[in-house]
């Protein structure tokens, strides 16, 4: 028993000085290892065939005289190709390169689920509707897709302190609105699609993107003509909106997604004028009608569904 | 010393297994993958065009500033920069404030309440009677804040010079409607910033007295923008900024007394100047020298 654990013993110290041979850099001669050519996607052994694997394969599949189409040449010699290699490689080449070729992201047929905070209101310096909100967007091809999203601003309403500031230096209240939800049906339309590399080392793809639709937002006047009195309830309103985006994909499915998107409708300020003699009559709450627009800053995501797909044609 | 067989046998077994252990993760190293061919160790970006390696670039531009609440101001100015690299380039943004400025709905609103206000004052200066009590009172509560026409008295940006660092880490191209294709960068400023600023002078005792006053804030300032390339030589530009800084926008006594100075005090002073992330949107037409790019290997 003892000889066997010596033996052990021996075996494992020779284990020690056992060694690895870790690839070399690019360039350099390979001692051992696989050798994956990038261009032919074929691995040879030992490194050799080094530079040649291009060469063979291109004689392979159309060599000179056409030996490499020789099912092609028996069938029908009339049909078989008589290339003189030599002449078509001193042809001078004038190949087409697209700006962007083959998409890195294909979003036809695909569903897009945005989750999003919506940052700031851009142009509302006076009361910030904040707020989270989902939109579902199906691409019905690659650059137009049909959506719905819904809005929810109720407890994130954001009165600013400028406004109790103004009514107390110059005594003059400015009406003022809060939103409880939001919700349109929405066209989609990428009209810009690209290519970010950052600084010349990681590249990623980006699309930007319009949409415009309809739906309803649920607002309210915030009392401050007669707030003792008065007290408003939510009401929808029919709600037009508007707005460009800005996709940066991550992946082929999970983008960071900005948009800025106005809200147009037609809200009912409150009253500025007071019923001295019957303050509680509803009636008189309500002031003049004014076109509202509201501009909202959204940060968020997109997760496209489903998470892969496959490319039509080869690249 | 034992005698002990078994563990003599536990022992070298032990040592063993550990001797080995240490040998295997001690020497053992990755295999790397042997790459060759024309994408062997190329870069991510090959004949880039490098549209601002030391070029010197004079951009016109035009700002608007956004969320104001009394009046809108339109900056008309330019930014001169030198790209050391098409990532890195030192420079300056300047701009002027003073030419075009537009009140906003609610200063206007403030103003005509304000002169119906003064038409209701004028027969009862000087009588003491319950039908001037109204217009009397009214006029002693807005006495500090309010003067003849609220627009004499709210606070601007005169200029602003801005010495900032540009760092360029995105450069990429753009395909528009699939048929209209450009070269576009992302950058970031920054640097501090000089602001020239009007607002209402500090007073003590304050009532009749609407006169403004020019400093010179000193702030930090950043911004974010895109560049897409018309051509060799031009480009149009897009840029958020951000001007953090205090100042009183509306002359008006909103603090300096109470608690925590929260509360009017009915003087003008430093504490009325509030603390604003001015935000503003500019528009520029970026011209670069030499007017010919290089391009990356």
């Amino acid at each position: 028993m003892k000889k066997s654990c010596i033996g052990l013993l021996i075996a494992a110290l020779g284990v020690i000085p056992a060694t690895g041979f870790a690839q070399v850099k690019v360039g350099a001669k390979a001692e051992a290892g696989a050798t994956i050519d990038a261009d032919e996607g074929d691995a040879k052994a030992g490194g050799e065939a080094k530079g040649s694997g291009a060469a063979a394969a291109g004689e392979g599949d159309l060599g000179a005289e056409g030996e490499g189409v020789g099912d092609i040449c028996k069938i029908d010699p009339a049909a078989c190709p008589v290339l003189d290699m030599k002449k078509e490689a001193a042809r001078p080449i004038k190949e087409s390169i697209y700006a962007v070729q083959q998409l890195y992201v294909m979003r036809a047929r695909r569903v897009e689920f945005n989750p999003w905070w919506n940052a700031t209101s851009l142009n509302d310096q006076f009361v910030q509707h904040k707020g989270p909100g989902i939109g579902i967007n199906y691409y019905i091809t690659n650059v137009l897709g049909i959506g719905a999203n819904f809005r929810y601003y109720a407890p994130f309403n954001a009165d600013s302190k400028f406004n109790g500031q103004v009514r107390r230096a110059a005594r003059v209240a400015v009406p003022l609105n809060e939103y409880q939800w939001g919700a349109s049906l929405d066209f989609n339309y990428v009209f810009a699609y690209g290519k970010f590399a950052g600084f010349g080392d990681f590249i990623f793809e980006y699309d930007a993107y319009v949409l415009g639709g309809v739906g309803a937002l649920s607002t309210r006047p915030i009392a401050v003509i007669d707030p003792d009195n008065r007290n408003f309830a939510y009401k929808p309103k029919l709600a037009f909106d508007i707005g460009l985006g800005l996709r940066i994909f991550l992946s082929k499915w999970f983008a960071v997604n900005i948009a800025i998107k106005d809200y147009g409708y037609n809200e009912q300020l409150e009253n500025l004028q007071t019923n001295e003699v019957d303050p509680s009559k509803q009636s008189d709450w309500l002031g003049k009608n004014s076109f509202t627009q509201n501009v909202e800053l959204q940060t968020g995501l997109s997760l496209f569904v489903p998470f892969s797909f496959d490319y039509r044609l080869p690249k | 010393m034992t005698r002990n067989p078994r563990f003599t046998k536990r022992l070298l077994t032990a040592l063993t297994a550990g001797l080995a252990l240490l040998g295997i993760t001690e020497r053992s190293q990755a295999q790397e993958l042997y790459l060759t061919g024309p994408l062997a160790g190329a870069p991510a970006v090959r004949k880039l065009r490098l549209y601002r390696q030391t070029r010197f670039e004079i951009a016109p531009a035009v700002s608007f500033t956004l969320l104001d609440e009394y009046q809108r101001t339109i900056l008309l100015g330019a930014r001169m920069q030198f790209n050391f690299t098409d990532w890195l380039a030192i420079g300056g943004w300047g701009a002027l404030g003073s030419a075009i400025r537009l009140p906003t709905a609610l200063t206007d609103n403030i103003q005509t309440v304000n002169q119906q206000r003064q038409a209701q004052e004028a027969p009862c200066v000087g009588v003491n009677s319950p039908a001037c009590a109204g217009p009397n009172l009214t006029s002693r509560l807005t006495g500090v804040n309010l003067g003849k026409n609220l627009k004499d008295q709210l606070g601007g940006i005169d200029w602003v010079v801005a010495p900032q660092l540009t760092l360029t880490p995105l450069r990429g191209k753009l395909a528009l409607f699939q048929s209209i294709y450009l070269d576009t960068d992302f950058y970031i400023s920054a640097g501090p910033a000089f602001i020239g600023v009007t607002e209402r002078a500090n007073c003590n005792p304050c009532v009749g007295k609407f006169k403004t006053a020019s400093r010179t804030a000193i702030a930090p300032t950043a911004a974010l923008g895109l560049s897409f390339y018309v051509n060799k030589w031009s480009a149009l530009g897009f840029e958020y900024r951000l001007l953090p800084f205090a100042w009183n926008i509306g002359g008006f006594d909103t603090a300096g007394g109470g608690k925590d100075n929260q509360f009017p005090d009915n003087k003008i002073s430093d504490a009325d100047q509030r603390f604003r992330v001015n935000q503003m949107m500019t528009i520029s037409y970026n011209f670069y020298l030499p007017t010919q790019y290089k391009v990356s290997e």
